[in-house]
């Protein structure tokens, strides 16, 4: 048996709660401290519910909550039970893990702020048993920058709606202008299938060895005018951008059928080179043939004010794998990442053998409203349209004179064989 | 000039190969109209140089050579300096039809507008040729 020990023995150790370990929220020299701080600062308790202990004066400053007010309450009592849901969500994530959680924003619907957005991070604190005990949570505003963000997003939306409304505008505008091309190879099917019905009314005998031609020719002619009318459909429709793997030379081949009747009147030579083994582009075929268009139809312009023989005029185009060769600048939000030095592509070229572009013209063509042509003819707006559909598709375009130092321009269109979109 | 007796030469040039067979079929029935088709406009020319038609039904857009630049090749030959032309294009609306006839090179042509009944092509040859 021990001996009783009359000396004044020191107080029994208290209850070891586990508290030790918290600083004390109610010290004056903590509470100073943390009130100073320029962010919101608040504890949990996770042992009581995940009723605050702690609640700084940036965080009453930002929620419009007192410390009275919250210190004892849970967040269920003091916040609209939505925002309350996601807290606990994650102040129990933090609990169980063990490791920082942080909330990059988050949405505060504050009684005198109105709403607000935090970035949290949150982190728990062990008892002296090595309890994960407390929740402690540090909240920077971020409203401002939220706001920025978001207006930046909208109108970054807003100028892409309004860059795709004038493609569609400039589109109308050329399919006025191929109005009367299109007109006339319509025409030609129907007088074809006119024709063939002359023929039918003057009656036929089943055995006229004539009949399969007419019906035939007929039946041909007929495609030929809904092939037609489908090809303006497809380039007037199509407001968005819908990119798909495509075979460039083929849109090249619809881009020129849709320019026939005005290379026909021209009288103009065309010479296409496909180079081998080209990989597919991802296009917008409708809005690239819109960019076809444009280029042909320039080139034919350019060779009709220039004043040499008809019969010496040609366009070539060419289609061949390339390596980029110069820096593009990195296109914003909108766009696909742009084509980098040493970057494969597929190259378009569209040389004419017009009077050429003078360089200081060059460097202005794809300003809105720039033009060479006489005043109403044309409002200036192709080229610098066209430059925006080749950048939605990640490409590049420039204008010049033609590499080969003959007379004439040269348009060079680069396009990535895959578009990688910065989301 | 041809008579009642011996059809009407009728040479049809028009790139469009669909369009000239069947035309040719529909001038040809009533026996008529004898039909050459030539669908390049380059050789025209030389061609009607050699088939002496009574006509030439031209059309106006045609790649290599357009039917202006046909029509002047024609009058440019001695042989054909007289033969009758007349042109049949898409080109033409119906309205510009009414007005009959189309200035190429300083001299006017009689026009028809594609597409166009077969009556009306008949009766149109035959009026520029001052036959019933």
């Amino acid at each position: 048996m021990e001996e009783f020990d009359h000396r004044e023995k020191p107080a029994p150790n208290p209850v070891d709660t586990g508290n030790k370990g918290l600083f004390d929220p109610d010290d004056a020299v903590t509470r100073r401290i943390i009130d100073s701080l320029p962010v919101a600062i608040f504890g949990k308790d996770a042992s009581d519910a995940f009723r605050f202990v702690v609640w700084n004066k940036k965080q009453t400053e930002l929620t419009g909550i007192t410390r009275d007010q919250a210190i004892g309450k849970t967040d269920f009592d003091i916040f609209p039970t939505d925002e309350a849901e996601g807290f606990r969500k994650a102040d129990l994530g933090a609990i169980e893990h063990g490791e920082p959680v942080e909330i990059p924003e988050e949405r505060i619907d504050s009684p005198i702020n109105g709403v607000i957005w935090l970035k949290t991070l949150k982190t728990t604190v062990q008892d002296s048993r090595k309890n994960r005990r407390w929740l402690l949570g540090i909240s920077e505003d971020i409203t401002a920058q939220k706001t920025a963000a978001d207006k930046l997003h909208r109108t970054a939306e807003e100028l892409k709606a309004t860059q795709l409304q004038l493609i569609q505008a400039e589109k109308m505008e050329s399919i006025g202008r191929l109005a009367a091309g299109v007109a006339h190879e319509v025409k030609n099917p129907l007088s074809h299938i006119s024709m063939g019905l002359d023929y039918l009314k003057g009656g036929v005998k089943s055995d006229d060895p004539n009949l399969p031609v007419v019906v035939g020719e007929m039946s041909d002619a007929l495609e030929r005018a809904n092939s037609i009318v489908q090809g303006l459909l497809d380039f007037s429709g199509n407001r968005s951008l819908d990119l798909v793997g495509s075979d460039l030379a083929s849109v090249v081949d619809r881009g020129l059928r849709l320019v026939r009747y005005e290379i026909a009147r021209s009288k103009v030579q065309v010479d296409i080179a496909v180079g081998d083994d080209l990989p597919e582009v991802l296009l917008d075929s409708s809005k690239f043939e819109q960019v076809l268009v444009n280029v042909f139809t320039n080139a034919l312009h350019a060779m009709e004010a220039c004043d040499i023989q008809e019969s010496a005029h040609r366009i070539e185009i060419s289609l061949e794998n390339a390596t980029v060769d110069f820096e593009t600048p990195e296109e914003g939000e909108r766009g696909c990442r742009r084509l980098k030095s040493g970057e494969k592509a597929v190259a378009l070229r569209v040389t004419d053998t017009g009077c050429g572009f003078p360089k200081a013209d060059a460097e202005k063509a794809f300003d809105p409203f720039f033009t060479t042509k006489k005043t109403g003819d044309g409002t200036g707006l192709g080229l610098s349209v066209v430059q925006k559909i080749i950048i939605l598709h990640g490409g590049h375009i420039s204008l010049g004179p033609r590499k080969d130092s003959l007379r004439g321009a040269e348009v060079l269109i680069l396009l990535r064989p895959v578009c990688i979109t910065k989301n | 000039m041809n008579t009642e007796a011996s059809p009407i030469k009728v040479m049809l040039v028009d790139d469009e190969d669909g369009f000239t067979t069947l035309t040719k079929m529909n001038l040809e029935r009533s026996g008529k109209f004898v039909v050459a088709v030539e669908n390049d406009p380059v050789n025209a020319a030389e061609r009607a140089r050699h088939l002496l038609p009574h006509i030439i039904v031209l059309d106006l857009v045609m790649p290599g050579m357009d039917g202006g630049d046909v029509a002047a090749q024609i009058r440019a030959t001695p042989e054909l300096s007289n033969v009758k032309i007349i042109i049949l294009t898409a080109l033409v609306s119906q309205e510009e039809d009414e007005a009959s006839t189309i200035p190429i090179g300083g001299k006017n042509f009689r026009s028809l507008s594609k597409p166009v009944k077969i009556e009306r092509l008949e009766a149109a040859i035959c009026e520029e040729l001052g036959i019933a």
